[in-house]
C-alpha cells in the first residue's frame, strides 16, 4: 500500500501563547514546536502498522518552511520511509489543502491520512478539503481501521454511540483517539533519520482566500479560593453565582 | 514548570556550555549532531514521562518482597525495562554492527539524567545491566559475547555486579566466593554474596551476575582475583536450567524499596553453580575497576536526579502555597503570600538548584571527557582520561553528598507536608541517601582524590584542572557583571592549590594516616572549588545569552543561571575558609583521641 499521511507543526502544549502587537500573528519568539499529537500519535502510528502487516510505504508530507525540518525528522525517526517538505508558507486552510492535493494527485496513494485536528488552530478543515480536491472518500474522526484487501472498515465516535463505516481505497481519514497508540522513537530510528530521503517540493501559486484578522486570548482563570469545607452553602452559591455551573 | 527535571537545562549544557556537537569530529560520534541530540532527549522524555515517572510512588508503596525463593517487583518493571531496551537505550554505547548506536556517554548520561530524576529505583535495572554488558563486551570472549550479551540488550535478562560479601565490602582483597575449574572447561563456584542490585526478581526471564571469586590456588589479596559470568539460569542444550544459584532473601532497605538488593547463595545447594571466566585469570578487580569510573558517575547522575525531582517537587508546593506575610505586613486581614516570596524559601530553593545543576552539569562535563578518552589519541586523549580520573572522585561523591541535603532542604520548604507520605519528598529523602554508600562511601573517595589522584601523573591532572578554571575565570571576566566572582574563583583556586602543597609536603615528612585523616574534608573542599567553576561557566554563557533579544522564557532561564550562581559564589564557596583551616592546621585531634574516650 502507498500511504501519505499528512502531519502539521505545532507550538509545544506548554507554550505561553502570545500574540504580536497587533494581535494579528502567533509571536513564534521562543516558541516550542512539536509533530502534531493527533498526525503523529494515531495517523502516522496507524499507517506505519498498515504497512508493517501488509507491505508498502508510509510517506509524511508537511506544508511549511525549512525550520519545519526537525519535526518532519521525528516522523522518519518513528518509521516513516521519506518525506516531503511542499516549501510554502500558506496563511490559510484552503491554500494548505491545495499545495498537499496538487502534490498528491499524481503519486497514486492508497489512503490519505490526517490527525482529526491541529492542537493550535482545531479547525479540522484540511482533511476534508483534500478529499474534495481529490475527489476522494473522506472519513472523518476515525478511532479504529481494519483493512481486507482494499476495503477499510473504520469505525468513528459519535455522540452516544460508534457508527461504523466502509470504505474502498483510496480514500482521506482523519484520526482520532484509539486509531493507534502512540510509538516512542527509539534510537536506531533517530539515527537512521538523518539518511531517509527528505524531498523538498516548490510550492504552487494560489491565493489565500481568507486572512486573519486578529487573534484574542480568552480571560484569565481567576484565582483559587478556599472554603471552609464545613461552609457547603458558600461553596453553593459561589458555584451558582459566579462560576454558573449549577 | 518542569516535574522532575528540566529538559531546557540538560539542551543548555549539551549544546550551549559543552559544544556536544564537536564530538562530530571524531569518526565514531560522526552522526551524533545537534538534532540526533535532541531527538534522543526528547524520546527519552517521553520513556521516562510514560514508564517511569507514574510508577515512582507505587514502586515504594508495593516494595518489592521476598517469596517463595524468588524476588517478586512491582509489574511496572517488567514493561519500563521494555521500554528502555525497546528505545535503544540499554544498548546506546555499543558498536552499530552489534546493535548499539555508539551514542555519546555525554547524550546518554542526559538520557540518564532524566530516567534517574523519573525513577531511579526502575531505571537503574536497566542500566546496571547494561554496565554489566558492557564488562562482558570489553573483557569477554566472542562466546561469552554472543550467549549472553544479546538477551541482556533486549531487557530480557537482567546483569548485576556481584562484589560485596559477608565479611568484604569496601575491603575487597577479603572476598572468599571461590572456583575451581572443570574438565569441562567452566568453574564451579561456590559463596555467598550481598547487597546484589537487581540480584533476583521476576521481571526478567534470567540473571546474568558478573561475579568476582578467587580461583582456587591464586594469591592471596586483589592479586587474586576473578571475574566470572554466573547465570541464574545457564543454558544447556538450548535449554536454561537451574544454575545452583539461591535467592536466600533481600534486605530490607531504608529507601530504594522498588530496587532489591539480594542475598544470594551460590553453589549452596548442590555444588552445581557454574561460572564462566571473564579475560585472564586473577584480573577481576582490574577489569571491575576500568568500569568503576563509569559506575561512579552513574551514582552521581542518580543522586543528582533525584534532588532534580525533590527540587521541582519543593518548587512546585513553594509556588503554590500560600503562608504568612512579608516582615514588614502585620495586618493578618490581608491575603497570606505564596511562600516562595519569603526570602528564606527563595535561599532554600536556590541552594537546591544550586546544587542540582551544578553537579548535573560537572557530570556531563565528566561525560565528555569519558568521550574524548575513549576515541581521541595521543596527548589529547591523556590528558581527557587525566582530568576524569581527577574530577571522578567529587562527580559522585558531591551530588551523593549534597544532593542529600538538597531533598533535606526541600523537605524544608514544605514544613510538616514535607514529612508525611502525601508528598513525594519523605521518598526522595529516604531513596538518595544510599548514594554516598554505594561505588565507594565519600571517605574512600576522599582518600582516592587526596592520596591518589592529585599526584598522578606528577600532578599533571590538577594542573590540567587549573588551566580549565583559569580559561573559565578569563570568560567570565570580560563580563562586568561577573567579574567579582571571577576574582573571587581565581583566589579560591589559589587556596586550594595552597592547601594541597601543604597537604603533599605533610606527606611525604609523616605517615599517611596524617595526611589521609581529613581526605573526606578535602575532597568537600575541591568539591565545592569544582562546582563554583562549573557554575561561573554557566554564568558566562548565560550573561552573554541575556544580551540578545529574548523570549520571557529564555529571559528568565539564563537570569535563573546568573543568580543562582551570583547565590553560589555567596553563600557556598565561602564555607571553603572554613575547610582550608582546618585542612591547614596542625592539631592531629582525630589520631590523638583514644577509641575509648568516644564514648
Amino acid at each position: 500500500m502507498k500511504l501519505l499521511v499528512c502531519v502539521s507543526k505545532t507550538p509545544d502544549t506548554t507554550t505561553k501563547i502570545k500574540f504580536t502587537s497587533d494581535n494579528s500573528e502567533l509571536d513564534t519568539n521562543g516558541v516550542q514546536y512539536i509533530m502534531n499529537p493527533y498526525d503523529e500519535w494515531y495517523a502516522l502510528v496507524r499507517a506505519l502498522e498498515l504497512k508493517e502487516a501488509q507491505g508498502g510505504s508510509v510517506t509524511i508530507l508537511n506544508v511549511g518552511p525549512a525550520e519545519n525540518d526537525t519535526v518532519i525528522r521525528k516522523g522518519l525517526a518513528i518509521g516513516a520511509d521519506e518525506a516531503v517538505r511542499i516549501n510554502a508558507d500558506p496563511q490559510s486552510s484552503l491554500n494548505v489543502a491545495k499545495q498537499i492535493a496538487e502534490y498528491a494527485k499524481g503519486e497514486g496513494f492508497d489512503i490519505v491520512f490526517f490527525g482529526k485536528e491541529t492542537i493550535d488552530y482545531n479547525g479540522s478543515e484540511v482533511s476534508a478539503m483534500v478529499a474534495e480536491l481529490l475527489d476522494m472518500p473522506f472519513i472523518s474522526y476515525a478511532s479504529h481501521m481494519e483493512m481486507d484487501g482494499n476495503n477499510a472498515t473504520i469505525k468513528r465516535d459519535i455522540e452516544g454511540g460508534v457508527e461504523t463505516l466502509s470504505v474502498d481505497t483510496p480514500f482521506v481519514i482523519s484520526a482520532a483517539k484509539g486509531l493507534a497508540e502512540q510509538r516512542i522513537p527509539n534510537m536506531r530510528g533517530i539515527m537512521m533519520a538523518k539518511r531517509k530521503p527528505l524531498k523538498v517540493v516548490p510550492a504552487a501559486t494560489f491565493d489565500d482566500p481568507v486572512a486573519t484578522v486578529s487573534y484574542e486570548l480568552p480571560p484569565e482563570k481567576g484565582q483559587v479560593k478556599l472554603i471552609d469545607p464545613e461552609n457547603m452553602d458558600e461553596l453553593v452559591r459561589l458555584l451558582h453565582e459566579e462560576a454558573k455551573v449549577i | 514548570m518542569e516535574t522532575y527535571a528540566s529538559l531546557r537545562n540538560l539542551k543548555f549544557l549539551l549544546h550551549e556550555v559543552l559544544n556536544f556537537s564537536q564530538l562530530q569530529q571524531y569518526e565514531r560520534f560522526a552522526d551524533y549532531d545537534d538534532e540526533a541530540a535532541d531527538m534522543a532527549l526528547d524520546a527519552a522524555r517521553q520513556i521516562a514521562d510514560t514508564y517511569l515517572y507514574p510508577f515512582y510512588r507505587e514502586m515504594d508503596k508495593d516494595k518489592a518482597y521476598y517469596a517463595e525463593g524468588t524476588v517478586h517487583t512491582h509489574p511496572a518493571l517488567k514493561e519500563g525495562i521494555k521500554a528502555l531496551a525497546d528505545g535503544g537505550w540499554i544498548a546506546a554505547i555499543d558498536d552499530y554492527d552489534a546493535g548499539g548506536q555508539q551514542m555519546p556517554a555525554t547524550l546518554l548520561h542526559a538520557g540518564l539524567f532524566q530516567f534517574y530524576a523519573a525513577n531511579a529505583n526502575l531505571a537503574a535495572y536497566a542500566f546496571l545491566t547494561q554496565a554489566a554488558a558492557n564488562l562482558i563486551r570489553t573483557f569477554g570472549d566472542e562466546k561469552l559475547h554472543e550467549a549472553f550479551v544479546p538477551d541482556m540488550y533486549s531487557g530480557a535478562w537482567q546483569g548485576t555486579m556481584a562484589l560485596t560479601e559477608p565479611q568484604a565490602g569496601s575491603s575487597l582483597s577479603d572476598i572468599t566466593t571461590s572456583a575451581e575449574l572443570t574438565d569441562e572447561g567452566h568453574y564451579l563456584i561456590r559463596g555467598q554474596k550481598i547487597y546484589i542490585s537487581g540480584g533476583d526478581h521476576t521481571a526478567v526471564d534470567n540473571v546474568v551476575h558478573l561475579l568476582l571469586a578467587r580461583i582456587k590456588g591464586a594469591p592471596a589479596g586483589t592479586r587474586g582475583i576473578s571475574l566470572f559470568v554466573v547465570p541464574k539460569f545457564r543454558l544447556e542444550d538450548g535449554e536454561l536450567v537451574d544454575n545452583d544459584v539461591t535467592t536466600a532473601g533481600i534486605f530490607g532497605k531504608m529507601g530504594q524499596k522498588g530496587y532489591v538488593a539480594a542475598h544470594l547463595m551460590l553453589g549452596e545447594q548442590r555444588e552445581d553453580c557454574h561460572g564462566y571466566l571473564v579475560g585472564s585469570p586473577h584480573q577481576g578487580l582490574k577489569f571491575m575497576f576500568q568500569m568503576m569510573n563509569e559506575a561512579r558517575i552513574g551514582t552521581g547522575l542518580v543522586a543528582a536526579g533525584t534532588a532534580s525531582a525533590a527540587y521541582y517537587a519543593a518548587l512546585k508546593y513553594a509556588k503554590e502555597r500560600p503562608q504568612g506575610r512579608h516582615p514588614s505586613n502585620k495586618d493578618v486581614n490581608q491575603e497570606q503570600v505564596l511562600i516562595i516570596e519569603h526570602a528564606d524559601v527563595k535561599r532554600m530553593l536556590l541552594f537546591q538548584k544550586a546544587v542540582v545543576e551544578g553537579s548535573l552539569a560537572l557530570l556531563l562535563q565528566c561525560s565528555k571527557l569519558s568521550d574524548i578518552a575513549h576515541v581521541a589519541e595521543g596527548e589529547e586523549k591523556e590528558n581527557a582520561h587525566l582530568l576524569l580520573e581527577l574530577l571522578t572522585p567529587i562527580a559522585k561523591s558531591y551530588p551523593s553528598e549534597m544532593g542529600t541535603l538538597a531533598v533535606s532542604t526541600g523537605m524544608q520548604c514544605l514544613g510538616g507536608a514535607g514529612y508525611t507520605d502525601d508528598f513525594p519528598l519523605e521518598q526522595y529523602y529516604r531513596d538518595i541517601r544510599v548514594n554516598a554508600i554505594y561505588e565507594g562511601t565519600t571517605g574512600i573517595h576522599g582518600m582516592d582524590l587526596l592520596g591518589r589522584k592529585v599526584t598522578m601523573a606528577k600532578g599533571k591532572a590538577v594542573k590540567l584542572l587549573m588551566q580549565e578554571i583559569q580559561a573559565t575565570i578569563e570568560m567570565a571576566a570580560k563580563h562586568s557583571q561577573l567579574a567579582d566572582m571571577a576574582t573571587q574563583l581565581g583566589q579560591v583556586t589559589r587556596q586550594l592549590h595552597k592547601v594541597t602543597l601543604s597537604l603533599l609536603e605533610l606527606a611525604s615528612k609523616e605517615k599517611p594516616e596524617v595526611f589521609l585523616a581529613d581526605a573526606t574534608l578535602y575532597l568537600e573542599y575541591f568539591g565545592t572549588v569544582t562546582i563554583a567553576w562549573q557554575w561561573l561557566k554557566q554564568a558566562a554563557i548565560s550573561n552573554a545569552a541575556l544580551e540578545k533579544d529574548l523570549s520571557t522564557d529564555e529571559y528568565e532561564f539564563y537570569q535563573g543561571k546568573v543568580f543562582t550562581c551570583r547565590y553560589f559564589f555567596e553563600y557556598e564557596l565561602p564555607k571553603t575558609s572554613g575547610l582550608a583551616y582546618r585542612l591547614s592546621s596542625e592539631d592531629r585531634l582525630t589520631l590523638e583521641i583514644e577509641e575509648s574516650f568516644i564514648n
